[in-house]
């Protein structure tokens, strides 16, 4: 082979390698340079004038920090001001979290009612192979229909496949393994961290160790989760992840939420108001409503975040016409 | 010296208003959203930083101190502890929102580039 024809084919690859790799194209970069440039010098300017480490503590910080124990008996202060002190602020960005989770769920619907997140195009099966999904059928259109699956070699659309789970192969199978899932050593691993996980999160929520109690705690329930869905698949978590679970679940902590709040205007006079008796210290019901508050926050965000996960994992039902043709489209004309 | 990392939350957070000023990628643009989402958290955890100081637990301070002394200066400050933590669970959440509305811009006009994202054009 000579050098030239060897440039030659490297030459085609890169141009082959251009094309598949997308063109990045920009918006006017000096202009955002500039801009960006005007921010930074902007906000340097502000920088020097920030409290540097050895500026005292700003009041409502020494404030909480002196209140955590005898108005609350919470040694975490950090606690104390996302529930008791800052409770309002606190009330204010779960709401903003439920409407984002709302928006993403609007955003991310299909046009079928589901049952689970994934699995759309086998839900509408059975109505897509009739012609007037509200006209019954009778015995001969059975009949025909059971005799053109039988032609086609294809199961019963009924769902009635039975569940593999990757568990059931042996050991020393050859690969490949069931595409769905990781391989055995990735699920017993998991299988060995999850309890422990799961365990220690809620561990430090309940005894209120854990800065911010609900909300690191439901990111905690929401690894959890992921962790079953990535090593064992969609199946293994169908039955927890669906939406008629985990949205009622949600609206549920909502409620608790408003609820343990509101109580404070009606016995205490304020709202976020304390309205439990509270514990000694370093017992699980010591901050009095701001465990209560901390525990529908870890209903409230585990859910949420679950729900704002999955509907975008789940997301393949695809709206576009495609009427034009274009190419890579792939998609149906209708 | 904590300035250093005011520095460093203000150069993340350029970073991201530059991607953000200039690709027209929308997947790169949430990124440059989440960059600058991401230089506040920066910000806040080196502004409750305080020198030689402790976390702002009254379980046990470190030894000679009192639980009250810890309230009168040498921990970090808790306030801004807690913004961050509801900072990053909303976060999510709104990059949750951003990352859908991509994917059906995507799946409805067949394109990540913003600027053939026009609907109304002739």
């Amino acid at each position: 082979m000579t050098r030239a024809s060897i440039r030659d084919r490297s030459a085609v690859a890169h141009a082959a390698a251009r094309e598949a790799t997308e063109r990045e194209p920009r918006h006017r970069p000096w202009l955002g340079a500039l801009l960006v440039a005007g921010v930074a010098a902007a906000l340097g300017l502000a920088m020097a004038g920030m409290p540097r480490e050895h500026a005292p503590l700003p009041l409502i910080a020494r404030y909480a920090l002196e209140i955590a124990i005898p108005r609350w008996k919470l040694t975490e202060p950090v606690n104390e001001i996302v529930y008791g002190t800052r409770g309002f602020d606190t009330f204010g960005e779960t709401f903003l979290l439920l409407a984002a989770v709302v928006s993403v769920v609007v955003i991310t619907r299909p046009r079928e009612p589901r049952q689970g997140y994934f699995g759309e195009a086998a839900a509408g099966a059975r109505e897509q192979q009739q012609d007037d999904p509200n006209v019954g059928s009778d015995a001969t259109e059975e009949e025909a229909r059971s005799a053109e699956r039988r032609e086609q070699g294809e199961q019963p659309p009924s769902g009635a496949e039975p569940v593999e789970t990757p568990d059931a192969t042996p050991l020393g199978t050859p690969a490949p393994e069931t595409a769905e899932a990781m391989t055995v050593v990735v699920r017993n691993a998991v299988r060995v961290v999850l309890p422990i996980l799961a365990v220690a999160g809620l561990y430090l929520v309940t005894w209120g160790y854990s800065p911010g109690g609900g909300f690191p705690g439901g990111a905690v329930i929401l690894g959890v989760l992921l962790l079953v869905y990535a090593s064992y698949g969609r199946r293994k978590i169908s039955k927890v992840i669906r939406p008629g679970l985990i949205e009622t679940a949600e609206l549920a902590g909502a409620g608790l939420i408003i609820m343990t709040e509101f109580l404070g205007l009606v016995f205490n006079g304020s709202f976020t108001a304390n309205w439990l008796p509270l514990a000694p210290v370093l017992t699980p019901l010591s901050g009095g409503v701001a465990q209560l508050f901390s525990a529908a926050e870890l209903i409230e965000v585990g859910t949420g975040l679950t729900i704002a996960v999955f509907a975008l994992l789940g997301m393949t039902h695809d709206w576009a016409r495609d009427d034009q043709g274009e190419p890579g489209g792939g998609g149906r004309k209708r | 010296m904590i300035l250093g990392n005011y520095l460093a939350a203000v150069a993340l957070f350029c970073v991201g208003l530059h991607v953000l000023l200039t690709r027209r990628n929308l997947v790169k643009i949430v990124m440059g959203l989440s960059l600058m989402e991401a230089s506040t958290y920066l910000f806040m955890v080196s502004l409750a930083y305080r020198g030689g100081s402790t976390a702002p637990v009254l379980l046990s301070p470190p030894a000679g101190k009192t639980a009250k002394q810890l309230a009168h200066g040498n921990v970090a400050d808790p306030v801004l502890q807690n913004f961050c933590l509801t900072a990053v669970v909303i976060g999510v959440a709104v990059t949750a929102v951003f990352l859908s509305v991509v994917v059906r811009i995507a799946q409805h006009y067949r394109t990540l580039d913003a600027d053939r994202v026009r609907a109304m054009r002739g």
